[in-house]
């Protein structure tokens, strides 16, 4: 079973790790117990592409406080390429050039000293 | 089981307050009590919303403090959490221990204060209810939840920054005739559209304020409210949930939790989308307002906007929509939204609201929704 921790240390390195369903063949974000489509206990590590396309997005500009000094940053939620979807920072790309079913990669970032998920330009 | 009966409602103004969310609680708990005609002695348990009192007040355990504050320090008592939808779950709950048997007299309520920290800081308090490994260390706020709602809803259907800023245009107008609203004043179109971005492309107009307040409401079983001609019915009361992480919603153009609640409390009430005559629902965001009334059934997927657009869910149009102002004007101490839609709701169908009364409401419906579309509650209320 992959933890948060273990998928986190993994996405420092490039790599980003999806659950795979035995049972139906779902694919998920760790961690889960039972998969919510079928009720099975019989995950599997994958690793993931990477590539996907963006679902939705927006540009936040009044942040939270710990984020204060990051605003604007614009923030999405990616459908990977496997089937799963992921929320995530978009970083290098501008704004304005942003748009639903753009291709984008997964790469890591730092953010408050901790690994984080982020998306740039894909193919 | 038994019937259960709304028989008393209290709310205190909403906006800044310096009094506690403790103490705005108890003050609307006692116009509730007093409406209800009760002596504090008859209240049997208390089921309580509160939200952030540990960031900005420093105080867990607020049901009994909250109680306490009241004067019926020995009740049963419990807080309800559940984000943005607290009351209305403890709501939920109150009903079942009065239609179970257990108890013949429940007050319910929430209390909120937030205007004491930075917008700041209660931006981020509020993130809190988004998930704390996937979500939060990415700075996403609610504004930020609800504007990629917004954009996967205008990719799916077209629908139009000018069609939100009517839902906003729309609140504010019937927040003006409310005098517990935050806001009492109309606001027109462009003010809305030239709004500053707050999360694209919800604009400063599109979302709701901070808001401190208190909501309560006194409910009975059907051997108590027999006898009373005010007291409305809980006709059917359901929650629904979804799944936590924004990137496991399956469409997020909808609101399945509010599908799933809907659906439940139309069949307990055995009523249908057509019999409702007045809805409270959760306008945290102008988009939300439009998800929400295609959730309820009110429209066909994809026609909450234009519906918006033209006055359907005006007062005086097809379906009133928030006439107390909803969360937009009349503001959304979160620990007691929940409470506070049942009151408007209640007063409607006792035909009490004043200027902002929908003619001839008999049912009514309250929608709240809890944190990042994780949690829904929906209700029906009405007369024999």
């Amino acid at each position: 079973m992959i933890t948060l921790k273990g998928f986190f240390e993994r996405a420092r390195d490039g790599c980003l790790t999806g659950i795979k369903c035995g049972g139906c063949g779902e694919i998920a974000i760790p961690p889960k117990e039972f998969c919510a489509s079928c009720g099975t206990r019989a995950w599997q590590a994958v690793q993931l592409s990477g590539d996907g396309t963006l679902a939705s997005y927006t540009v936040i500009r009044v942040a939270p406080a710990r984020h204060a000094a990051d605003a604007p940053y614009a923030v999405g939620v990616v459908r990977l390429k496997e089937g799963a979807s992921i929320f995530g920072r978009i970083v290098d790309i501008p704004f304005e050039k942003l748009s639903v079913g753009l291709p984008l990669r997964f790469r890591p970032i730092v953010v408050n000293e901790q690994t984080s998920v982020a998306f740039s330009e894909g193919d | 089981m038994r019937r259960v009966a709304v028989i008393g409602v209290g709310v205190t103004k909403f906006g800044k307050h310096e009094r506690t969310s403790g103490e705005l609680f108890a003050q609307a708990a006692v116009d509730a009590l007093a409406d209800a005609e009760l002596p504090p002695r008859a209240v049997q348990a208390l089921y309580y919303g509160n939200v952030v009192g540990g960031e900005t007040e420093h105080q867990l355990h607020t049901g009994p403090q909250a109680a306490s504050i009241l004067g019926i320090p020995t009740v049963p008592t419990t807080r309800f959490e559940a984000a943005c939808a607290s009351s209305h779950a403890a709501f939920r709950h109150a009903v079942m221990e009065i239609a179970s048997g257990v108890s013949d007299v429940v007050l319910v309520g929430g209390g909120e204060r937030v205007l004491n920290v930075s917008t700041a800081d209660a931006t981020e308090y509020f993130a809190y209810a988004s998930d704390a490994s996937w979500e939060q260390p990415l700075g996403l706020t609610f504004p930020g939840v609800f504007a990629l709602v917004a954009r996967a809803h205008m990719a799916k259907h077209g629908t139009t920054e000018a069609q939100m800023a009517a839902v906003a245009v729309k609140n504010h107008r019937h927040g003006a005739l409310n005098p517990k609203a935050q806001f009492q004043k109309e606001i027109t179109l462009e003010t809305v559209l030239t709004s500053a971005y707050i999360a694209d492309p919800l604009k400063l107009y599109d979302c709701c304020p901070f808001t401190d307040g208190g909501a309560a409401i006194v409910l009975a079983a059907e051997e108590v409210a027999r006898t009373r001609p005010r007291a409305v019915w809980v006709l059917g009361t359901a929650a629904a949930s979804d799944s936590m992480l924004l990137g496991d919603k399956k469409d997020l153009s909808r609101v399945m939790a509010t599908e799933r609640a809907a659906k439940a409390a139309y069949e307990q009430a055995g009523k249908s989308p057509a019999d409702v005559d007045v809805v409270e629902l959760h306008d945290c965001f102008t988009i939300a307002e439009i998800v929400a009334t295609e959730g309820l059934g009110l429209f066909e997927p994809g026609a909450g906007g234009v519906a918006a657009e033209r006055g359907w869910t005006s007062l005086g149009g097809r379906i009133p929509v928030n006439p107390s102002g909803g969360l937009k004007a009349k503001g959304h101490p979160i620990g007691a939204t929940g409470a506070a839609q049942i009151a408007e709701v209640v007063t409607q169908i006792r035909g009490e609201a004043g200027p902002r009364q929908v003619g001839g409401a008999r049912t009514g419906l309250t929608h709240t929704l809890g944190g990042n579309t994780a949690t829904v509650l929906v209700s029906l209320f009405g007369r024999d």
